[in-house]
């Protein structure tokens, strides 16, 4: 187990050194000057010289890039060019927003989508499989953003029962909750209609095998067949399906904090997009991607400790 | 209730259909078989003969859209045929049970052995897991698994085939069935690991007087430990009758072709080995006469093959039955050489 | 064959089941690829035929017609430039369709490419390849499409480099698992040991028998591809105004959504109708060509 661990551990070093140099590269793809792209009118050749030589870009692009790890092992991960304020508070201080939409959208998610992908499979060809099935396809058709605007048409013009705009933010914790509820069971049902459909066919695939035959023929009942030998089996890829769609939800919170208008990473990284604070961007971007990598990382330690095999190995 | 049969699984005429495109397709086509406490039954034919299913019916594992839809299967004076879900459960596993040919898919594999074979015992008892560890320990220890204590808890991975199927036959007789259905339990191991599982199912059969059925396509194994055979073609019977009658006198030509097809230690050297050309029908496809009428050698083409299905007739012996409109006349002679 | 396929209770031996009356019945029987299928030929007739289908131009304002409700000459009225809703829904199409028709090809080519490669040639290329991929995977694939485009500036060109080279490293793990299925199997052995060249052994055994699963993949990822652009445009990344594409619309609509709900709701409905039909034809595809690929493709769009 404890190799186990270590090996995730030194993948996770690896993978987010991998996401720093592509972030890196990334921001450094823009063709032509960057400096020139980011001061955009306010160009003159005195200003974008001195712009380069502020951010270091007249510098060969592998000291660059020694500086920029350096920075960023340490902490620092640059100023922003538009407020000149250290872009890792600013990333930091948005951080905790995205954070609670994303785990309570996901602890909807997973509510509503896990127990109904099982419940299908377990039901499979009858009207109760057909109909999660439908609805299932139609929450993975509309976009997230859609349902959001929807969601605030009829529920909060039409019926008045939340707020349409913000996170609350200085009004207190109900009030903050009563923000979240909105965008965080968009956001829940959206993802759920994924968890519900990957959960079936990995429950279907389980329920195929040969061991779940062998147990019926030995007259295990039906519920203990389901709950306890084919679930459990069925876990590492039921998680394996919470993984993912944690990961493309944290990708998608852009869509929701930009309908809801709330503050968060994604708002964040759109601002700087729109202002061309690279800066901002690339921190921005780091962070989310490292947030990502460590979320994966532990769901593989997860996949460790349930599957006896995978250790093993 | 005491049963009053000599059998301990008596099947009758058993019809499973799965529905087709012009109507519902036999699969297991009226089979009739059954063997005696003690006794191990060889059920023998090709792929896609109903072999398997024929007993997957019996115990009620058909899905839909599949469905028994006649005949009486009885096992300790139950008919297991028409029985609720829940009595049927009950059944499997307890009175009859069955293991299956692939042992490296068929364990679990994220649980342990030892929480395997407890859920077997507690499936069908009311007993503490204590109780059930301990049963099976001495489980594992009939089916001759070295230092079973500690085996208990090792994964299925870290067992060989052999050994896993040893497990599986284990689980099988935890409850001390009265039928056990052996499908093809040697096919995925190699030679060696093959004949000690069949050793232990004949020593498990004679300890207990339990009865086997050992579905297989291997005409040796079966020679080597059954006492009595039947032998299936396109889901119906074709033959019957003890392993020593039906090998001295087959009456049948398919069962002729595939003891014909056996090399034997005087067989002339030059010459092909026998096999019956063309391929077995598709289940349930055959609707008139005799399923076996297309690659039979007696001549194609009569009408009363074309035209009757063959019924199950005695051929001298009680015991010996055959479904072919010729079986009283066939000869040596007759088969080309 | 598939009629007699049950659940784990019972195994038919496939050399037993129904005759196979030609390898396009499965799919022409099944009643969700037909649909997903019918669906999709409707759109791209709709987005090839736009000019003359569309009532009005999808550009033309009209100041003094702002926000109409619906009526005979502007079915799903008009937005808040006085454009014809319904135009701009028609002419919409033609760019989300153009943008899934251009991220498939070139991911799945590319991707195809680099995952067979990986998958057959092994050893340190499989491993480069892999590596790269894992780091490009770590990035939710809109992200990653986000912050090219950001990068690039928006522009068609931009939006389809931006997602396709998102989804380029998740076509390469399903492609390199379906080739590491076919590699060992005894008739590639066979190949090597008579002489077949590597080339011959890709190109006339491998590339065939993986085409199924990335056909499956395919569909997903264009039902990504129309996502991700959507969503691109939305946030107004993507292609620009006055260009109509259903993301766009959905955002133009959201300023008036009391007044005019239904500009962003009918472009809603679009995107999801072709998303649907594509998932319906993948679903579909799955069930009819292998059961196996359930596995494989499944999880990885994402």
């Amino acid at each position: 187990m404890a190799r186990y661990l270590v090996r995730s551990l030194v993948q996770l070093l690896l993978t987010v050194a991998g996401v720093m140099t592509v972030t890196f590269f990334l921001m450094r793809a823009i063709p032509g000057d960057p400096a020139l792209y980011m001061l955009g009118d306010y160009a003159t050749t005195d200003a974008v010289a001195s712009l380069r030589a502020k951010l270091g870009l007249d510098r060969p692009l592998l000291s660059q890039y020694a500086v920029f790890v350096r920075q960023t092992v340490s902490g620092d991960l640059g100023n922003s060019v538009v407020t000149g304020q250290p872009a890792m508070t600013e990333v930091a201080s948005s951080l905790p927003w995205s954070a609670a939409l994303t785990l309570s959208g996901m602890f909807i998610a997973i509510v509503i989508g896990v127990p109904l992908g099982i419940v299908s499979a377990s039901r499979q060809g009858t009207w109760l499989d057909r109909t999660v099935m439908v609805s299932a396809l139609l929450g993975i058709s509309f976009p997230v953003f859609w349902f959001g605007l929807v969601a605030i048409l009829v529920l909060s013009h039409w019926a008045g029962l939340f707020p349409t705009l913000g996170a609350g933010g200085g009004t207190g914790l109900w009030d903050d909750i009563h923000h979240l509820i909105l965008p965080a069971v968009v956001l829940g049902v959206s993802v759920a209609a994924y968890i519900a459909r990957l959960t079936r066919s990995a429950m279907l695939e389980v329920l195929g095998q040969d061991y779940i035959r062998v147990a019926r023929a030995m007259g295990v009942s039906e519920s203990r067949i389901l709950y306890r030998l084919a679930l459990r089996n069925a876990l590492v890829p039921i998680l394996a399906v919470i993984g993912v769609t944690f990961a493309w939800s944290l990708g998608n919170a852009i869509l929701i904090e930009v309908v809801f208008s709330r503050p968060g990473l994604g708002t964040t990284i759109m601002k700087a997009v729109l202002s061309r604070d690279y800066q901002l961007v690339q921190a921005g971007l780091l962070v989310l991607a490292t947030a990502v990598v460590l979320v994966n990382t532990l769901f593989n330690v997860l996949y460790g400790i349930i599957d006896p095999r995978l250790r093993t190995r | 209730m005491q049963s009053q049969s000599p059998y301990a699984l008596e099947i009758r005429n058993l019809r499973t259909v799965f529905p087709g495109p012009a109507g519902p397709l036999p699969i297991v086509d009226d089979v009739s078989l059954a063997v005696r406490p003690g006794e191990m039954l060889a059920v023998v034919g090709e792929s896609g003969s109903g072999k398997s299913m024929t007993f997957m019916s019996a115990l009620g594992l058909i899905a839909a859209p599949g469905r028994v839809e006649s005949g009486t299967v009885r096992v300790g004076g139950v008919d297991l045929v028409g029985l609720a879900p829940e009595a049927l459960r009950a059944c499997r596993g307890s009175m009859i049970s069955m293991i299956f040919q692939d042992p490296l898919s068929g364990l679990n594999p994220v649980f342990t052995v030892g929480d395997q074979i407890v859920e077997v015992l507690r499936a069908h008892r009311r007993i503490s897991r204590r109780q059930a560890r301990e049963k099976a320990v001495e489980l594992l220890e009939r089916v001759q698994i070295p230092d079973p204590r500690r085996r208990l808890d090792d994964y299925p991975h870290q067992f060989s085939g052999g050994m896993r199927q040893r497990v599986l036959t284990a689980m099988a007789i935890a409850h001390e069935p009265q039928v056990l259905i052996a499908d093809e339990p040697t096919t995925a191991l190699d030679v060696t690991v093959q004949a000690q599982v069949l050793d232990l199912i004949d020593t498990l059969r004679r300890e207990t007087g339990m009865a086997v059925v050992l579905i297989t396509h291997d005409l040796g194994i079966v020679a080597r430990h059954a006492d009595s055979m039947t032998v299936m073609y396109a889901g119906r019977v074709v033959e019957q009758g003890s392993v020593a009658r039906v090998f001295a006198d087959p009456r049948h030509p398919y069962t002729r072709s595939l003891l014909r097809g056996i090399p034997r230690i005087d067989s002339p050297v030059e010459g092909d080995l026998m096999s019956i050309r063309g391929q077995p029908p598709l289940p349930g496809s055959v609707r008139h006469g005799c399923a076996f009428e297309g690659r039979c050698y007696l001549g194609r083409g009569r009408v009363d093959c074309l035209r009757n299905r063959p019924e199950l007739n005695i051929i001298g012996d009680p015991e010996h039955l055959s479904a072919c409109h010729y079986a009283e006349s066939l000869h040596d002679e007759e088969m080309p050489a | 064959m598939t009629t007699l396929m049950t659940s784990s209770t019972t195994k038919v031996d496939p050399d037993a089941a129904m005759p196979a009356t030609g390898r396009f019945a499965p799919m022409l029987a099944h009643p969700g690829l037909m649909a997903g299928a019918g669906i999709l030929i409707i759109l791209v007739l709709v987005a090839v035929f736009a000019p003359w289908l569309a009532p009005h131009s999808p550009t033309k304002t009209d100041l003094m017609a702002t926000l109409a409700p619906p009526s005979l000459t502007f079915p799903l009225g008009t937005d808040q430039f006085g454009r014809d809703v319904l135009s701009r829904l028609i002419w919409g199409a033609r760019v989300s369709l153009q943008v899934a028709l251009a991220v498939v090809v070139l991911s799945l080519s590319i991707g195809s490419l680099l995952g067979a490669l990986a998958g057959y040639a092994g050893g340190w290329i499989e491993r480069i390849i892999t590596i790269v991929n894992d780091v490009l995977l770590a990035f939710p694939g809109f992200l990653l499409a986000l912050a090219i485009v950001a990068a690039r500036g928006s522009s068609l060109q931009s939006i389809v480099l931006a997602v396709s080279i998102a989804y380029v490293p998740r076509v390469a793990v399903v492609m390199r698992a379906v080739v590491l299925t076919i590699k060992p199997k005894p008739f590639i052995e066979a190949s090597h040991a008579i002489g077949v060249s590597n080339f011959r052994i890709l190109v006339k055994h491998i590339i065939p028998n993986a085409t199924p699963p990335v056909i499956v993949v395919a569909t997903v990822s264009a039902a990504t591809a129309i996502l991700a652009e959507a969503g691109l445009s939305f946030l107004g990344l993507g292609v620009q105004p006055p260009t109509p594409t259903w993301g766009n619309i959905i955002s133009d609509g959201q300023t008036s959504i009391v007044e005019h709900p239904l500009i962003s709701i009918s472009a809603g409905l679009c995107i999801a109708a072709t998303v649907i039909a594509l998932n319906l034809m993948g679903d579909g595809l799955r069930d009819t060509l292998d059961p196996q690929m359930r596995r494989q493709t499944g999880l990885k769009a994402l």
